[in-house]
């Protein structure tokens, strides 16, 4: 099941998605078994994350609020990726930014060693009224060139589909010198608490619940002419499938992973017995 | 960690909202505090896992009490004798509980966790006494095995007859010298209530709240302690209970 995407060799399309395996360390029989892992979202400075709830149970999914706890740069660079480096799998590094320099620093600071970087254009813009990065093609577009040059490795841009087409963004990011593009991230989503009458949780939606979603957003880029990876409700390896019928080069497994830490091993002898059945 | 499926040899309702499950399972070795995921449906609708504690672990079989709340609890308590279960753990950290006289302050269905510390104590020669604070008489479990473990016992129920109070009131009035640990589970507020009267000796809270994953991966389980957030999953499910801060 190799696959051959951004240049680089992969020893299958499953992969992790960013935010739902830490960073690979605590299961690492399954890190070393999927093609890649996407790191959670890494931001320049450490970052405390929201208080509770952070996740919520919703029909087919949950909704978090997580709010990118991480411990910065700085401390990912110098004691988590030398460990994450042991692990027999690729590394994509989950930028978070709050400025448009935010990715060029982080990036900068990581450059050669690890696999490959994965935009993360979801969170506000705080210098432009905290509009999400994701909603604004000149943004994005801007952002990934800045990155482009200051690194030779693939740059991956993770798209959103809240309130914004990601074929207009998605082709933007493109031109821009993107190699791959990866689709979705979690839905806007909230919760109320009937009894105190408030709101209990606003954050994003993911698992099953989003996998049509998500599907059809691959589907809809599929023409671009860049790699897709496939994110959103993956749960077996028939729904990998689905994916790679969409217009995916390969995909990654979110909220699967809290459900059951070795489903993405599962996951992966499915696709195996569905792409060898032909 | 690792994940089993398998068969519920005995099932049994304790009281109209409290039933217990058990399960043949060798070679878990849990401690005290830590606790089993169950998968409520092979489908993705409960999505999540619930995590339940381990309350005796004895020759091979464990025993999981459970208290109907919600949809995910009312799933499982529709299941049945020969039915199989996915069970994924044990989580939680490796608390080694001191081999010291010991105070144990349980409300409600935290007696679960608290039982099988009982259970330890006793297989390591360790002296506790136990408050064990209910609704009604009607709702109190595992007495007589508690009974049996625990030097002394007092059960206090809010509407009982012999004894009205909680376990708040009673902590309140007893000498705390005599013991050298407090560890204690139940409900929020009953926690809240018993920081507040900061207690002379060090109190070991079993934290329950709702989990994502259960095991560290999703940080969706924070508590605010000692100024930084804590995974209740990994860095608990057992905390100090000075240290927490429940405004957050
Ligand atoms: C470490 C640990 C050990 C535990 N051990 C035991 C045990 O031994 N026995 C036992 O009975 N229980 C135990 N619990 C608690 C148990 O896990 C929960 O009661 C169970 O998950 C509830 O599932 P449910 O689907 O029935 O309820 P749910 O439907 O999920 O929720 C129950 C109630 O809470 C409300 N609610 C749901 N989500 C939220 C939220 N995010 N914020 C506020 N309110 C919300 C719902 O509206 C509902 O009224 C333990 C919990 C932990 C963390
Ligand atoms: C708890 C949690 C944390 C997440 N953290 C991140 C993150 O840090 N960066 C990111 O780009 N996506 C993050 N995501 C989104 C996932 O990577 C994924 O895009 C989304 O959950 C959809 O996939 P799924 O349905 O398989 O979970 C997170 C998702 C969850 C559930
Ligand atoms: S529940 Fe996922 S980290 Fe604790």
């Amino acid at each position: 099941m190799k696959c051959r995407i951004f240049g680089i060799d992969f020893k299958n399309p499953v992969f992790l998605a960013s935010g739902t395996f830490e960073f690979g360390l605590i299961y690492k029989n399954v890190s070393n078994r999927v093609g890649a892992i996407f790191t959670k979202g890494i931001t320049l400075q450490p970052r405390k994350g929201n208080p509770p709830p952070r996740v919520h149970e919703t029909a087919c999914g949950l909704i978090n609020s997580v709010g990118l706890e991480n411990p910065g740069v700085e401390v990912f660079s110098r004691d988590i990726l030398p460990q994450m480096r042991k692990l027999k799998t690729r590394i994509i590094v989950n930028v978070a930014g709050f400025t448009p320099d935010d990715f060029v620093k982080i990036v900068g600071e990581l450059d050669s060693r690890v696999d490959a970087f994965e935009l993360n254009v979801s969170c506000p813009n705080v210098k432009k009224g905290g509009v999400a990065f994701g909603r604004d093609p000149d943004i994005c577009a801007e952002v990934v060139a800045n990155v482009r040059r200051v690194t030779k490795l693939p740059v991956i841009v993770k798209l959103t589909a809240n309130f914004c087409d990601p074929l207009i963004v998605g082709r933007r990011c493109v031109e821009a010198g993107a190699d791959g593009l990866s689709l979705i991230n979690t839905l806007h989503a909230m919760a109320f608490d009937i009894d105190k009458k408030r709101v209990l949780i606003k954050g994003g939606l993911s698992g099953p619940a989003i996998k049509p979603v998500a599907l059809f957003c691959v589907h809809r880029l599929k023409d671009l002419g860049v790699p897709l990876i496939g994110v959103g409700g993956i749960m077996s390896g028939r729904d990998v499938y689905e994916f790679l019928l969409a217009g995916a080069s390969a995909v990654a497994i979110g909220s699967a992973t809290l459900r059951d830490p070795y489903a993405p091993l599962r996951i992966i002898k499915e696709l195996k017995r569905l792409t060898t059945s032909g | 960690m690792i994940s089993r499926r398998l068969k519920i040899i005995r099932k049994k309702w304790y009281t109209d909202n409290i039933f217990g499950l058990e399960f043949n399972y060798p070679g878990l070795r849990p401690l005290p505090g830590q606790f089993l995921q169950i998968q409520v449906d092979e489908g993705v609708d409960p999505f999540l896992n619930r995590p339940i504690s381990i309350a005796s672990y004895k020759r091979a079989r464990l025993l999981m009490v459970i208290k109907v709340v919600g949809r995910g609890t009312k799933m499982l308590s529709a299941k049945e004798r020969g039915d199989q279960v996915t069970l994924f753990g044990p989580f939680g950290r490796k608390f080694r509980p001191k081999k010291k006289k010991s105070l144990l302050i349980a409300g409600g269905i935290g007696v679960a966790p608290l039982h099988f510390l009982a259970e330890y104590f006793c297989k390591h020669s360790v002296n506790f006494d136990m408050i064990y604070g209910v609704r009604t008489n009607r709702d109190f479990i595992l007495r007589k095995d508690l009974e049996q473990m625990a030097d002394n016992t007092i059960w206090v129920a809010e509407k009982g007859y012999r004894r009205a109070g909680t376990v708040v009131s009673v902590v309140k009035k007893i000498d705390l010298t005599d013991y050298e640990i407090a560890y204690t589970c139940g409900p929020k507020e009953m926690l809240i209530a018993l920081q507040k009267l900061d207690m002379p000796i060090p109190v070991y809270a079993f934290c329950e709240d709702f989990l994502g994953c259960g095991c560290g991966l999703c940080l969706g389980c924070a508590i605010m302690y000692r100024g930084e957030y804590k995974r209740i999953c990994v860095d608990g499910p057992i905390l100090e209970l000075g240290g927490i801060d429940f405004e957050v």
